[in-house]
């Protein structure tokens, strides 16, 4: 099986440790993983901040790159996101009819990591090994636009020597949203310290999400804090072996 | 303050014109906006599944839940029925509407029938006793229409204590077997559910705001 | 009632920028935990009796369909209510604006000679702000829903749109009562608050002959308005009075009767998590014999039908003021509803109120969301909020676009900047190096930056942030393909 990734500009930039996971993963699984260099940004930040004439180009650009790949992963619940969501919308009111076919022949084959594992390659068990205590933040993104449902639990049942524990109030957003954070960084704080409450009560080690960008936001809150936990991506743990464990970030 | 008071007239026209150039609509073909509204969709459960006999459970267990009384009789107890409610409600003064049962009220209690009672005649009875259209039992509603046995709707609001009798061929399972009922759409309606309430004082459910504080069915088994 | 150091502002055109318009409250602990308590109840409530209903999503799918079609041929549907409600004795009134539906209104009551008038909660009113022009204009207006009277006696402001004073717990209620009813007695028992309500206007529903309203429904087919309440102080202002005068917005409108068979199934479960509400009144017109024997309906477009007339934005008009957004946002749970500035709080009053004031005001409202989306998911007439959250941010963007302020503010330079960065890969390499080499100079010895300046500084104020790494996950890839060639 063939695979491109699409990594994501805020992965690239500040979590290629988690692209590392992605590849050491999805290699492991025997798939044969792309990279097109030329790869920035989805334009989600624009476009969910207002600026649509911007997240349009980005939209063409990425279109217009990946339209003969066979099958696009992204390790964030919210760049897939924006292609389900809001490219469709985009392309409609800016984009020109070929760029429009393009898209709906490409959008099929666009998968967020734990798709890509569960649905096209029929996994479950990847041969994680994770002997640490992690509760799992479901991501807005993930849960009400991608719909994940139980994916992730499916792979996170597997991993051996993993204790999960129940996140309560699964369902609420941790406040990041993008540029809401520093838009509205008074509210956004508020409701960090509500989630945080959340998750630092489960007594977990690890924090994880399929998200990175919900992950930066709680994270940098508990090292504000020395909450004593650490964040870490799906993948991380999932990339994780017995063999050869996580690699510690830097 | 004074208030200068200019009528526009064509407030009307312009508002319709500008609904209309908003949805693009040429002036539809009531036929063609007939059909548009038969395809909506409605996959919803238009008729439950329960026996008579569940159906019926459902709407007592309901009613209790509110907190009404409930009590159950065959058709020829309906008399005896309503006697002993009124006996223990240790009310006196009852309104009654005009169209209801003269074989209801029973005698010893002073009967007030509405042949235009004013408010404040109402309002100094104690309780009043009507009829009711129907009875939805998945949410425990009681449906009034108002005819001349189920009152004026001032009758049922004013006095504290409101007794109805439902008859179990009233009562269906779900709302829209109500509308199906509905031959032709009721210029007046109230649905009960349950005594008045709030929940606006630190969401406290309090019981018994403005309506009657105390509802009494009595259901008719004449299935 | 001033909530310590401010008194709410409700009015877009006054009120301050939805950030700075929080802070108040964010410093006030009570207030926020009489918010968050309520709305726990509501939806714990709400979770509940929407997980029994099996056709929850097919309800869902036909009140959307339902709202859809009556705001599609809404002229239609409007002239047909007109026709039927006046043949049953009602008389229709239509204003343009907020204005025009006041002066109708005041007009209405100088024919009554009323110098007082019971009222039924209405959003719509409050919209264009009647009560203080009644004053204005020699009449008294009586509020009948509890949490209207609290909020009326207490002289504060509706902070939701079902239960619009849920941010005032029972002692500060008891406080408000005891003054304005001279009760010194009072406990802070809801029980007996709730009856001190009852007392103190059993004898105003029966004395003041003239009432308002609002309307939850109009129903075209029949000339019918529909009204859904709790309390029975509906029931009382819709039969007492002689002259009942509803203020309904054009978009009321449901094309028949059985409609309701939906809407009233969703519409109490998803505000108040009932599964029917205990009061729920139909009348057409005036009826010889019972209930107000003089009707006015005054259909309202305030904005409304530029609103029908955007593609995106239309679906807000579908709303049914049922306010399970306001519960669901995680938002609102923080700030409550008086930081909307705006009658409309919480997701669809970030959406309604910029459309209504067509973004002359309240264009901070758009981005008052962190686009969670749980709105959307819990809306019975499945209004796509984050959709039109989006359109409007774009709208105010591009409003902004030629504006000569936009080069001062860091958020406009900062995207403008980002989206040329992105437009090449070389761009991106680049910038990242220079920004992984200036952050170097912010990053403590624990790898970590604890502040940021201009509008990062917006960021490190509750969090830091990770150091950037020294290598990037395509210089990473780069150098593995290197290798294993």
């Amino acid at each position: 099986m063939r695979a491109s990734l699409f990594i994501t500009c805020y992965n690239d930039t500040l979590f290629p440790e988690t692209g590392r996971a992605v590849v050491k993963l999805l290699e492991r699984l025997g798939v044969e993983l792309d990279f097109h260099p030329k790869q920035t940004c989805c334009g989600q930040m624009h476009a969910n901040t207002g600026f649509r004439a911007e997240a349009f180009s980005q939209a063409k650009r990425l279109v217009q790159m990946y339209q003969d790949t066979d099958t696009v992963v992204i390790p964030s619940s919210s760049c897939v996101a924006m292609f389900r969501d809001q490219y469709p919308g985009l392309l409609e009111e800016l984009g020109n009819e070929e760029l429009r076919k393009q898209f709906t022949a490409l959008l099929p084959r666009v998968y967020e990591l734990s798709e890509f594992l569960v649905d096209k390659l029929k996994v479950e068990d990847v041969g994680a090994y994770f002997p640490h205590k992690v509760t799992y933040h479901a991501s807005c993104h993930g849960l009400r636009a991608l719909h994940l449902g139980d994916r992730p639990w499916r792979l996170m049942n597997k991993v051996r020597g993993m204790e999960q524990v129940a996140l309560p109030n699964l369902d609420r957003c941790c406040g990041f949203g993008g540029t809401f954070s520093v838009k509205n960084a008074e509210v956004s704080s508020a409701m960090l310290a509500v989630k945080l409450q959340d998750i630092v009560g489960t007594g977990a080690e690890y924090c994880t999400a399929l998200d990175n960008s919900c992950l930066m936001h709680l994270g940098g809150a508990m090292h504000r804090q020395y909450a004593g936990m650490k964040t870490i991506h799906l993948a991380e743990i999932l990339a994780s072996t017995e063999a050869s464990p996580m690699e510690v970030p830097a | 303050m004074n208030v200068h008071v200019q009528p526009r007239p064509r407030s009307r026209q312009m508002i319709l014109e500008r609904v209309r150039a908003a949805t693009h609509s040429v002036t539809k073909g009531a036929g063609e906006l007939e059909d548009a509204y038969a395809a909506l969709p409605r996959g919803y459960v238009r008729s439950g599944g329960l026996s008579g006999e569940a159906r019926i459970a459902l709407m007592i267990e309901r009613l209790r839940e509110y907190g009404a009384e409930v009590i159950e009789c065959g058709p020829e107890q309906v008399q005896a029925a309503i006697a002993a409610q009124l006996a223990s409600s240790g009310k006196h003064t009852f309104v009654v509407p005009a169209g209801l049962s003269a074989a209801w009220l029973t005698p010893g209690f002073e009967w007030k029938i509405d042949r235009d009672l004013i408010a404040s005649e109402i309002e100094q009875a104690e309780g009043v006793v009507t009829a009711a259209f129907c009875g939805v039992a998945d949410s425990g509603t009681i449906v009034l229409h108002h005819s001349a046995a189920e009152a004026r709707r001032v009758l049922t609001l004013l006095p504290d204590w409101h007794l109805c009798v439902l008859r179990a061929r009233q009562v269906v399972e779900t709302l829209p077997e109500y509308f199906a009922r509905c031959e032709q759409a009721p210029g007046l309606a109230t649905y009960i559910s349950g005594p008045s309430a709030t929940a606006d004082i630190e969401m406290t459910r309090i019981k018994g705001v403005h309506g009657p504080r105390l509802l009494h069915v009595v259901m008719v088994r004449d299935e | 009632m001033s909530h310590g150091s401010y008194h709410p502002i409700l009015d877009p055109t006054k009120a301050p920028a939805f950030p700075s318009a929080v802070l108040p409250v964010l410093r006030n602990p009570q207030l926020r935990k009489n918010v968050a308590h309520a709305i726990d109840v509501i939806q714990a409530k709400r979770g509940k009796l929407v997980a029994e209903k099996t056709d929850w999503q097919e309800l869902r799918t036909a009140g959307a369909a339902i709202r859809a079609h009556a705001l599609e041929n809404l002229g239609f549907y409007l002239e047909q209510f007109e026709e039927r409600c006046t043949a049953a004795g009602g008389v229709v009134h239509w204003a343009a604006d907020a204005a025009e539906a006041r002066q109708i209104i005041v007009k209405l009551l100088r024919e009554e000679n009323a110098s007082e008038v019971i009222k039924i909660k209405t959003m719509t009113s409050a919209e264009i702000q009647l009560n203080p022009f009644l004053e204005s204009a020699g009449v008294r207006t009586y509020e009948t829903d509890l949490a209207e009277i609290i909020l009326q006696l207490g002289e504060d402001e509706p902070s939701h749109i079902v239960v619009p004073a849920l941010h005032v717990n029972r002692s500060q209620v008891r406080e408000i009562f005891s003054r304005t009813m001279g009760l010194k007695d009072l406990s802070d028992d809801p029980k007996e608050l709730t009856n001190a309500v009852r007392t103190y206007l059993r004898r105003k529903f029966l004395d003041i002959p003239t009432a308002i309203s609002g309307a939850n429904f109009l129903v075209a087919e029949t000339g019918s308005v529909v009204v859904v309440e709790s309390e029975g102080n509906g029931r009382m202002c819709l039969t007492l009075p002689r002259t009942m005068i509803t203020l309904a917005g054009i978009e009321k409108v449901l094309p028949r009767f059985q409609d309701l068979e939906v809407m009233l199934q969703v519409l109490a479960r998803s505000a108040t998590g009932e599964r029917m509400n205990p009061y729920t009144s139909v009348w057409t017109g005036v009826k010889p014999g019972d209930g107000p024997q003089k009707f006015h309906v005054v259909l309202l477009d305030n904005g409304r039908s530029s609103i029908l007339a955007k593609k995106t934005e239309r679906q807000t008009l579908r709303c049914i003021r049922c306010a399970a957004c306001m519960n669901a946002c995680p938002v609102y749970r923080q700030t409550g509803g008086h930081a909307y500035g705006s009658v409309y709080p919480g997701p669809i009053g970030a959406i309604l109120t910029p459309q209504l004031m067509e973004l002359h005001h309240a264009r901070s409202l758009p981005y008052a969301s962190s686009l969670c989306g749980a709105c959307y998911e819990v809306c019975p007439v499945k209004i796509n909020i984050p959709e039109v959250l989006l359109e409007l941010r774009s709208r105010v963007v591009n409003q902004g676009r030629d504006q000569a302020g936009r080069l001062f503010d860091p958020m406009y330079l900062g995207l403008r900047i980002a989206s040329l960065i992105f437009s090449r890969a070389w761009l991106f390499h680049t910038a990242q190096f220079f920004g992984r080499v200036g952050l170097r100079f912010l990053r403590r010895k624990d790898g970590w930056i604890h502040s940021l300046p201009s509008i990062g500084g917006k960021w490190t104020q509750t969090r830091d942030l990770r150091g950037l790494p020294s290598q990037t996950f395509h210089g990473w890839w780069a150098a593995r393909k290197r290798e294993t060639k």
